[in-house]
């Protein structure tokens, strides 16, 4: 129950060797990003870590021109919530896919970016 | 619960200042306070609204230093940070702690100053508004929240950048009639199509601009408030939040918060869209005020772009919407921002709100988004 085989530092930990990983209810079967205590679904404190193929298609994206502190050199970078096709979805940089072809429904697969010890969500062409 | 009015209001000009938040937020206050005709001793407690002072200003524990500078240092005070929504959510405290007969009278409002810093820095710190993990690791910034929202909207909808240019063509036009708008200029729809991107498709012209700027609202129990004929009571407010994850959002169309804090109000007090008269909401992006447009249930989802071309949100037209100049032209200090909207409300159910006045508005409603569509409050008000 509380080994918390899913926090944040672990979820990113294997997302850096290229595995991402969800969370499954064993009550209700909702599938869910990590970290979560309850099921938003069924209330339930009963997750156990089920792999996600990293293959899915893009929701919405956009493409940032106007970058935080540090991330100038950066810009432009398109950015975009993708669809899993276990079901649920992941914020991520779009990487060596054109801006003008981005659309809704673009197949993409999961790509780590590693920028030291950081590592973010990142989707490359499918 | 008692009810509860507003009988004072203070806001400073928007735009650049060379004071700190707590200097602006005091002389909100002072002006609330003197609009109010209280003595400061009579306020009990203060509620507090800032986001950024801990990074741009080196200031923390704003309370007091606001309560301080206001010359009553002795009252209880709270500060707030719910991100843009941060002084409508004091403000809902500040209705709770009167409404439980702890309080009298209350102030409640907030100040921000953000444009002592770099505009890159700026960006950065409210991107703390967003999720570190999630969404500053792979630099989403505010714009682009939006902008995936607009594209979205787009997608479903048809919704198109030219029907968002009109939000923000509509909202100058208003602000030029607002002494305390940060811009008093009109723009055109082409001026807004050919505005540089910031995040597609948002342009320069779609975006509210970075604001220094403090608001301020006295609130009373209905013992004080009504021997006050200037007094604009409190129907409802309610606050709501969504998932903090862009990624777990149900609908980027849509903003569910919205939807839930809309609903609960209009339950609170006996109300429909259908009633409201004048409303300020929460345009810091002119998609933004389309969502928003729909979520409160003046317009079908769809047809708030359309309805903005229509000019049905214009003064005059069928729901007048930002009659201030909304963010996007008043400006948008962020701590301060839903207190602006409560006493630009307050003054347009006074009737004192001269060329920008709605005619005959008898309820009034405010919305305030906060960050990553995560938090929303919407409250209702009205005469008599
Ligand atoms: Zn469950």
């Amino acid at each position: 129950m509380a080994d918390h085989v899913l926090t944040l530092k672990h979820f990113f930990e294997e997302a850096r060797a290229g595995r991402l990983t969800g969370i499954r209810c064993g009550k209700c079967g909702e599938l869910a990003i990590p970290p979560k205590e309850f099921c938003p679904t069924c209330q339930e404190r009963n997750w156990a870590p089920v792999p996600l193929g990293g293959a899915g298609s893009i929701t919405s994206f956009t493409v940032i021109r106007v970058a935080p502190r540090g991330r100038g050199a950066e810009a432009p970078y398109a950015v975009a919530v993708v669809r899993l096709d276990e079901g649920v979805s992941l914020l991520g940089r779009i990487v060596d896919i054109p801006f003008d072809s981005l659309r809704a429904d673009l197949p993409v697969r999961f790509r780590p970016i590693v920028t030291g010890e950081q590592t973010a969500i990142g989707f490359g062409p499918a | 619960m008692r009810r509860v009015a507003v009988i004072g209001v203070g806001v400073t000009k928007f735009g650049k200042h060379d004071r700190t938040s707590a200097e602006l937020f005091a002389e909100a206050a002072g002006d609330a306070i003197r609009d109010a005709d209280v003595a400061p001793s009579a306020i009990q407690a203060l509620y507090y609204g800032n986001v950024t002072g801990g990074e741009g200003e080196k200031q923390l524990h704003m309370g007091p230093l606001a309560a301080t500078l206001l010359g009553i240092p002795t009252i209880p005070t709270t500060r707030f940070e719910n991100a843009c929504a941060t002084s409508h959510a004091a403000f809902r405290h500040a209705v709770m702690e009167i409404g439980a007969g702890v309080s009298d009278i209350v102030m409640v409002g907030g100040a921000e100053r953000v444009l002592n810093i770099p505009t890159d820095a700026a960006t950065e710190y409210f991107a703390y508004c967003s999720d570190a993990s999630w969404e500053q690791s792979v630099g989403l910034t505010f714009p682009g929240v939006f902008a995936l929202i607009a594209r979205a909207h787009m997608d479903k909808h048809g919704t198109t950048e030219e029907q968002m240019a009109h939000v923000a063509v509509k909202n100058h036009r208003h602000g030029v009639l607002n002494p305390k708008a940060q811009f008093r200029k009109e723009i055109t729809v082409d001026m807004v199509l050919k505005s540089a991107y910031v995040a597609d498709p948002l342009k320069l012209l779609d975006c509210c601009p970075f604001t220094d700027g403090g608001a301020a609202v006295v609130l009373a129990a209905e013992e004080v408030a009504r021997k006050r004929p200037r007094s604009v009571w409190v129907l409802g407010t309610q606050a709501a939040s969504d998932t903090m994850f862009m990624h777990e959002k149900r609908d980027l169309s849509r903003v569910m918060a919205t939807e839930r804090a809309a609903a609960a109000v209009y339950r609170q007090a006996g109300k429909t869209p259908a009633d409201v008269d004048v409303v300020e909401l929460h345009d810091c992006f002119t998609i933004a005020e389309i969502v928003a447009t729909e979520g409160l249930g003046f317009f079908e989802p769809g047809l708030g772009g359309v309805a903005a071309e229509k000019g049905w949100t214009s003064l005059g037209g069928k729901i007048p919407v930002n009659p201030s100049g909304g963010l996007k032209a008043k400006g948008h200090p962020i701590g301060a921002t839903g207190a602006g909207q409560i006493a630009e409300i307050t003054t347009q159910l006074r009737g004192e709100a001269g060329p920008r006045q709605v005619e005959g508005a008898r309820t009034g409603l405010t919305h305030t988004l906060g960050g990553n569509t995560a938090t929303v409050l919407v409250s209702l008000f009205g005469r008599g």
